[in-house]
């Protein structure tokens, strides 16, 4: 009996001790003092508040969204600036498609944001009063990112700025947080940036290299944001209130110029801190113009750079070159000329001979095409600007000549070549008289001197498939020249995203100059011709002649290519007017066997690929499922 | 030993056999909902698109919240509606378009005006009728029939005229349109590109058009020989900018 008692006794006394050991913190789960007690712990949770920052990048497209490594529907062409063959219409973004969560993805964010913003003080002495207002500033900002994100897509959308705390088994109505105006989360916005202003330093402590932020990027993305506030306010006629007349889509009128004093103000504090890239550039010399122009988005310690996202192999990749290069030069992956700038795009530039409707200039006064013994000719006097965003027909890419070629023409030259299809026309090309190629592996054609010639050339333009140019041209912007073809893969590509340059800053100053009106239009003046003698455009003459199409323009041009002229068009509300039923251009160069020269036929998009913009896309539908979870959610109009 | 065994396999079967037998399924909807969206003006009904640049039909079960998240479904392009598969509820119904909304607000969110309709829907395989009397924006009236051109064009003529004398939706016309297309199922989502008229207007352009006789022809040329369908659409920039339509008219190849 007695040992049954001391068994009994060592049981309890090991259960007893037992229990006291199992209050202590998991010890499989970071708490807090691992993380907010030092730098590498902050360094930590920085690290993942930038890769979620949703920003439009390299791995960017509306069809699937961010951080996405496979761009075959490019952003260039949704928005007119290029045709490719996996893009034939207008669209908006795929919101949940291809697992793109954006809704719950970007409050992922929010909440991280507010966790930190309430959890640092606490740890306040671990660090200097500096550091601590830096990262506090660092969160603000990447908050007020990511509701631009939102507020861009979706109008107001709820504001969540402390973490919701959900006790089980009590109700969840606190949880469903209704939507705010859409002024409120403008204005959410620009708080978030002017409390990051208030609280970086001038350069970031922990990275310098524009990779991380300082008070001059969150000024730069100010601008950029109370820009699209006041175009909002100023051009959007969609509105929506919900029952409590809080106005979820657009901003009354009269805000307007409010938002455009912000936006101004914000891009005119960096004025002296960042330049335009000027290391290469030479007034007189076109050439360096354009070789400066190339190399602003590969110099690592360009002034122009503001916020950049930085990749590394094979850590953190994409695909831009593997996607993107001419078709002569396409990688072992097998892809290529994903984006092929429209003639649409190419006519906004100067320098190239022009009719007086602005199109470009093929024909001669007897209505005959005229003829080139190059296809650069046409492109002589293009601006340099041009040239560096573009791979114009003919032009030298990774020491290749770019041959873009639609076909051969076999017809009489004597007298002069007319249209092969009437004007406007948007049939095939009749198939008399004309030598092309359906694919890659041509035929070469006997020339009447007895050479031979392939029928299209090198890079397209192909009838039978489309990895070639589709428009006689192919994007130059971003590609790296010094990626050996062998490298051109997938996944293997580093080059640095510039998200936020100082030209865009510059642009958004005059636009938003513009847009106020009175003595503020000389700065508008000013600054687009900064733009455009750093581009070897023509200046322009004077105020008086620009309107706010000039500006527009000015910034299509700049910006074409980094996924800016797609917000563009959005917060202008255009985009309905540009793609109404529109079919865009093409330029095909051809050859004419009998005249032993090239001509240029102008045409709408052989595909007859039609884009119309409805203009509900404006504002973008809430995700039904965040609607079935939150159900104070007030969808959109018209979905 | 075994009987124990013989104990739990007959309760796992009567357990598993129980919980197959109760089917909680609710009822498949059974009634239907139909009717048409006409002109107030004119008493036609009003043509639009298919899909979602269409008229829509808009229900709300209002018996347990008076916010709840709407049920839509999409109208037939010829303005009329039907849904055989409606829940027996109360339903407050209003229809969304190229019209004067049924329900008005002025800018600060305030409702001025509900045209909703309040239906009570009961029992199974019931039929309700519910017709809408709206302004649309537009009317596209055809004048005569379209005429094949000895090119092998066709030109058509119309007459446009507003349906409203609401001022809140006199704003310019923006886009007249002929659509070609080889269905009757012709509107600015489906219409063949080469042969379609497309025209856009600015500033006041287009609305001086408003009452005359305006002749379009179609572009790109002689028509191949085959079906094809005629439709005029036009629209303000009001709203979702959707076009109101003319009626769809097929003429015979010559």
């Amino acid at each position: 009996m007695k040992r049954y008692i001391y068994i009994l006794l060592t049981i309890l006394a090991v259960c007893a001790s037992a229990c006291r050991k199992l209050n202590i913190p998991p010890q499989n789960i970071i708490q807090d003092p691992d993380v907010f007690s030092t730098p590498a712990g902050i360094q930590a949770y920085m690290a993942r508040l930038y890769s979620e920052l949703p920003i439009e990048d390299f791995r960017y497209s509306p069809q699937r969204g961010l951080n996405f490594f496979w761009i075959i529907s490019p952003t260039p062409a949704t928005t007119g600036e290029a045709l490719s063959r996996d893009q034939t219409s207008s669209m908006q973004e795929n919101l949940g498609g291809w697992n793109w969560d954006i809704w719950s993805g970007s409050y992922t964010v929010i909440h991280d944001c507010d966790y930190l913003i309430q959890t640092l003080p606490s740890y306040a002495k671990n660090f200097t009063t500096a550091q601590v207002n830096a990262w506090l500033g660092e969160a603000y900002f990447v908050r007020g990112m990511t509701y631009f994100a939102l507020v861009k897509r979706f109008g107001g959308v709820p504001i969540v700025n402390k973490t919701l705390d959900y006790k089980v088994g009590t109700s969840t109505d606190a949880l469903k947080v209704p939507r705010s105006s859409e002024k409120a989360v403008w204005d959410q916005v620009a708080s978030d940036f002017d409390f990051a202003i208030a609280n970086l330093p001038a350069a970031n402590a922990d990275y310098s290299d524009g990779s991380r932020a300082n008070k001059y990027v969150a000024a730069a993305f100010e601008s950029r944001a109370m820009l699209y506030a006041g175009s909002v306010a100023k051009y959007n006629n969609i509105t929506l209130f919900d029952g409590s007349q809080n106005q979820l889509c657009g901003i009354p009128a009269s805000a307007a110029s409010a938002y455009f004093q912000k936006s101004y103000d914000a891009a005119k504090m960096l004025e002296g801190v960042y330049n335009l890239y000027l290391k290469a550039w030479s007034a007189t010399d076109k050439a360096a113009q354009y070789q400066n122009f190339v190399n602003l988005f590969s110099d690592a310690s360009s002034p122009e750079s503001i916020f950049v996202r930085e990749y590394k192999y094979p850590n953190s990749v994409h695909g831009y070159d593997a996607y993107n290069v001419p078709r002569q030069l396409i990688g072992p992956n097998g892809y290529s000329a994903e984006v092929n700038p429209t003639l649409d795009f190419v006519e906004m530039f100067g320098g190239v001979p022009k009719n007086t409707d602005g199109t470009i200039q093929t024909l001669d006064a007897s209505g005959h095409y005229i003829l080139y013994n190059n296809t650069m000719d046409l492109f002589a006097n293009a601006e340099p600007r041009l040239r560096a965003t573009v791979i114009l027909p003919g032009d030298a890419f990774k020491g290749q000549n770019i041959e873009m070629r639609r076909g051969i023409y076999t017809g009489a030259a004597a007298g002069g070549i007319s249209r092969l299809l009437p004007a406007g026309s948007r049939s095939q090309y009749p198939a008399t008289n004309l030598v092309q190629s359906s694919n890659a592996s041509q035929t070469p054609f006997t020339l009447p001197d007895g050479t031979k010639m392939n029928p299209a050339g090198l890079s397209g333009t192909f009838t039978g498939d489309q990895t070639c140019s589709l428009s006689g041209f192919s994007v130059r912007k971003w590609l790296n020249p010094n990626l050996p073809t062998s490298q051109v893969l997938e996944n293997n590509e580093d080059q640095t995203w510039i998200e936020m340059r100082y030209a865009e800053v510059l642009l958004n100053r005059a636009e938003a100059a513009y847009e106020l009106g009175g003595a503020n239009i000389t700065d508008a003046f000013n600054i687009i011709n900064q733009i455009r003698s750093r581009a070897g455009a023509t200046l322009l003459a004077g105020a008086g002649s620009m309107a706010i199409d000039t500006i527009r323009m000015e910034r299509r041009k700049e910006l074409a290519f980094e996924n800016k002229t797609y917000w563009d068009l959005r917060r202008w509300r255009t985009f309905d007017k540009e793609q109404n039923g529109t079919i865009y251009k093409i330029l095909m160069p051809f050859y004419s066997s009998q005249a032993g020269k090239y001509f240029f036929d102008s045409r709408t998009d052989e595909r007859n690929d039609v884009y119309t913009y409805d203009p509900k896309w404006y504002y973008e539908q809430i995700p039904q499922g965040a609607i079935s979870k939150s159900t104070n959610l007030v969808q959109n109009p018209g979905y | 030993m075994k009987k124990t065994l013989y104990y739990l396999a007959f309760c796992l079967v009567a357990i598993a056999g129980s919980s197959c037998s109760k089917i909680d399924n609710y009822p498949a909807p059974s009634n239907t909902l139909k009717g048409s969206v006409m002109d107030a003006g004119t008493g036609n009904t009003v043509q639009t698109e298919t899909g979602g640049r269409g008229t829509r039909v808009k229900l709300m079960e209002t018996s347990y919240s008076s916010d709840p998240t709407p049920y839509y479904f999409q109208a037939m392009q010829d303005g009329t509606f039907n849904d055989t598969k409606i829940f027996a509820a109360t339903y407050k119904v209003s229809v969304e378009g190229p019209f004067v909304p049924l329900v008005l607000t002025d800018n600060a969110g305030s409702v001025l005006s509900d045209n909703s309709q309040n239906v009570v829907i009961k029992g199974t395989n019931t039929v309700t009728n519910l017709d809408f009397k709206v302004e649309p924006f537009l009317r596209v009236d055809w004048v005569g029939q379209p005429v094949f051109n000895a090119d092998s064009t066709v030109t058509v003529q119309v007459k446009i005229t507003r349906g409203t004398a609401n001022s809140s939706y006199q704003q310019d016309i923006t886009d007249i349109n002929l659509y070609v297309s080889n269905t009757k199922y012709d509107g600015s989502n489906n219409y063949d590109p080469r042969y379609s008229k497309l025209t856009s207007y600015s500033g006041a352009t287009g609305t001086v058009l408003l009452g005359q006789t305006i002749s379009i022809t179609t572009a790109g040329g002689a028509l191949p020989q085959q079906d094809v369908y005629f439709r005029v659409g036009a629209r303000i920039n009001a709203g979702l900018d959707e076009y109101n339509y003319s009626t769809p008219v097929s003429i015979k190849y010559p």
